[in-house]
């Protein structure tokens, strides 16, 4: 009998091939239904909790964003210097750093100042003694103090009011949420990757006599691979569904607690949609669930 | 069919398993290994199968220098066999048709020539009426019987069998061992390693037999235990 030479014949993965493979993986995540399940939470408490955290830094960066946005310079030009309005207009508008200029409605301010004090009018005060205000906005806040003083030197400019210590602060403060936010964004996407391959390793070291015995009767180790594989993306893609109902669930209770109580609904949000979130997740998820599969398998596969 | 020459086996652990052994089996033989625990008949099995590498020496199984074998293609070497174990290696999470089919469906078999197989082996152990059963709804000399149609079902040229009747009664390791001897009139080269004197006494087949990792005794027909007359 001629022996035949074992090179000569090396399966390729073949369509046929594959169609085994997914079932495989789809037996595996049946039959080992605890295992898959511990993956499964596992992976979406992670992400729940990685979620989260992201949210809430980006809702806290949002806000923090929002109330500086609100910072503008108050140029007051008192009511002689009418005629100097324009030219003042233009000098402010030439500032590196001036966004827009609004002029305030006297008429308006005066009535609802009456309204606020209606003692204002009896006391003899007839006609709207505010001066002309401009609202200045700033592209760049960072330069308020400078801009502010600049404004002081214009000719006719009574009083520049730029509320540049809170706002310094409000930005320091903007800073730090930013840094904390980063940094326990990455500390916690460090150990959700961790707890989640050594939750898929755990589910492989059961498994690795059955990896073992595939090795024995000749399964090449590409085969007993992509299963694990293909089960790792699946824990990983439902562990991020479940994520991402748990955090819209959380998020939409929050939205509805801080609207009836706090009403801070509109100006704390993360900004981001539940299908970027769902997305992002899922991406994640999945990238987690391969890599953490591929690298633990890995393993198992070398010790002959 | 299988060729020793000078094969020595240190461990990592500094235990010499075997030392510097040269054994000839040839196609169609049927050979127990015996020997006491630790003696290497496992050992001797695993070099087979390149589930251990020889220190020095050669082994060629079926046409096939073994130790030099990339191992990209071991696996290709371990469908040319058949191996039998003691603790049956079967798949827990599969049935016994599972079990079978995925020997094949790793080599690309089609799904007709997989169920022609598979109704083949099975008959030929006895085990049809068990095909849906998992492992562990089974007896041990069933589960035996299933690793054994395992071991079959690539038409192997060579039958490894390690301790196959180490968990089973005596009884089922006759049925067993006779099952192995019919698979050996069929034309596969057939090695067993057993320490069971009862099996190896009635079979009368060649005994190779070690002690501390050398062979010892090389006897055609021969009886468990070596008989000064």
């Amino acid at each position: 009998m001629s022996a035949t030479k074992i090179g000569a014949r090396i399966s390729t993965v073949s369509f046929r091939s594959v169609e085994f493979l997914i079932q495989e993986a789809v037996t595996g995540i049946r039959r080992n239904g605890l295992m898959a399940f511990a993956s499964i939470s596992t992976i979406a408490l992670s992400l729940a909790v990685l979620g989260a955290f992201v949210l809430m830094a980006m809702s806290a960066n949002n806000f923090a964003a929002a109330q500086i946005d609100k910072f503008e310079i108050a140029v007051y030009v008192p009511l002689e210097n009418k005629t100097a309005l324009d030219r003042i207009r233009r000098e402010i508008a030439q500032i590196r750093g001036v966004e827009s200029i609004i002029l305030r409605d006297r008429d308006q301010e005066w009535a609802r100042l009456k309204q606020q004090r209606p003692d204002i009018e009896p006391a003899g005060l007839p006609l709207n003694p505010l001066p002309f205000t401009f609202d200045v906005r700033l592209s760049d806040r960072s330069r308020t103090t400078a801009i502010a003083t600049h404004v002081r030197t214009i000719a006719g400019v009574e009083k520049v009011t730029a509320g540049d210590e809170v706002l310094n602060r409000l930005m320091m403060l903007a800073r730090v949420v930013k840094v904390v936010s980063y940094v326990g964004a990455a500390a916690l996407l460090v150990t959700s990757l961790l707890i989640i391959s050594n939750a898929i390793r755990l589910t492989l070291y059961a498994r690795r006599r059955e990896i073992r015995i595939m090795q024995l009767v000749g399964a090449t180790n590409q085969f007993i691979r992509i299963p694990l594989v293909i089960e790792g993306v699946v824990f990983g893609a439902v562990g991020a569904l479940v994520a991402w109902l748990l955090l819209q669930l959380g998020s939409s209770y929050l939205a509805y607690v801080s609207q009836r109580i706090m009403r801070l609904a509109t100006q704390f949000s993360s900004g981001i949609k539940p299908s970027e979130l769902a997305l992002s997740l899922l991406a994640l998820g999945v990238a987690i669930g391969a890599l953490g599969s591929l690298v633990s398998i890995r393993r198992f596969l070398h010790d002959q | 069919m299988i060729q020793l020459h000078g094969v020595s086996v240190d461990y990592p652990n500094g235990v010499r398993a075997l030392g510097d052994l040269t054994v000839t089996i040839n196609k169609g033989e049927f050979a127990f290994v015996v020997g006491a625990t630790g003696s290497g008949k496992s050992t001797l099995l695993k070099l087979l199968y390149r589930e251990v590498l020889p220190t020095s020496g050669t082994v060629i199984v079926d046409g096939e220098n073994v130790p030099a074998l990339k191992s990209s293609l071991v696996p290709h070497l371990r469908r040319k066999l058949g191996i039998v174990f003691q603790d049956f290696k079967l798949l827990p999470q599969k049935n016994v048709w599972e079990n079978l089919a995925f020997v094949l469906k790793v080599t690309g078999a089609k799904p007709r020539e997989i169920r022609r197989r598979i109704s083949e082996v099975l008959e030929l152990v006895g085990l049809a009426h068990r095909c849906d059963s998992f492992p562990s709804q089974m007896s041990g000399g069933e589960q035996q019987r299933a690793a054994i149609a395992r071991a079959l079902i690539n038409h192997p040229t060579v039958l490894v069998a390690d301790e196959p009747t180490g968990n089973l009664d005596p009884d089922t390791s006759w049925e067993i061992v006779q099952l192995l001897e019919q698979i050996n009139v069929r034309g596969t080269t057939t090695v067993v390693a057993t320490h069971d004197s009862q099996i190896v006494d009635r079979m009368r087949k060649r005994v190779i037999q070690l002690e501390g990792g050398r062979l010892v005794r090389d006897e055609d027909r021969g009886a468990y235990q070596h008989c000064e007359l």
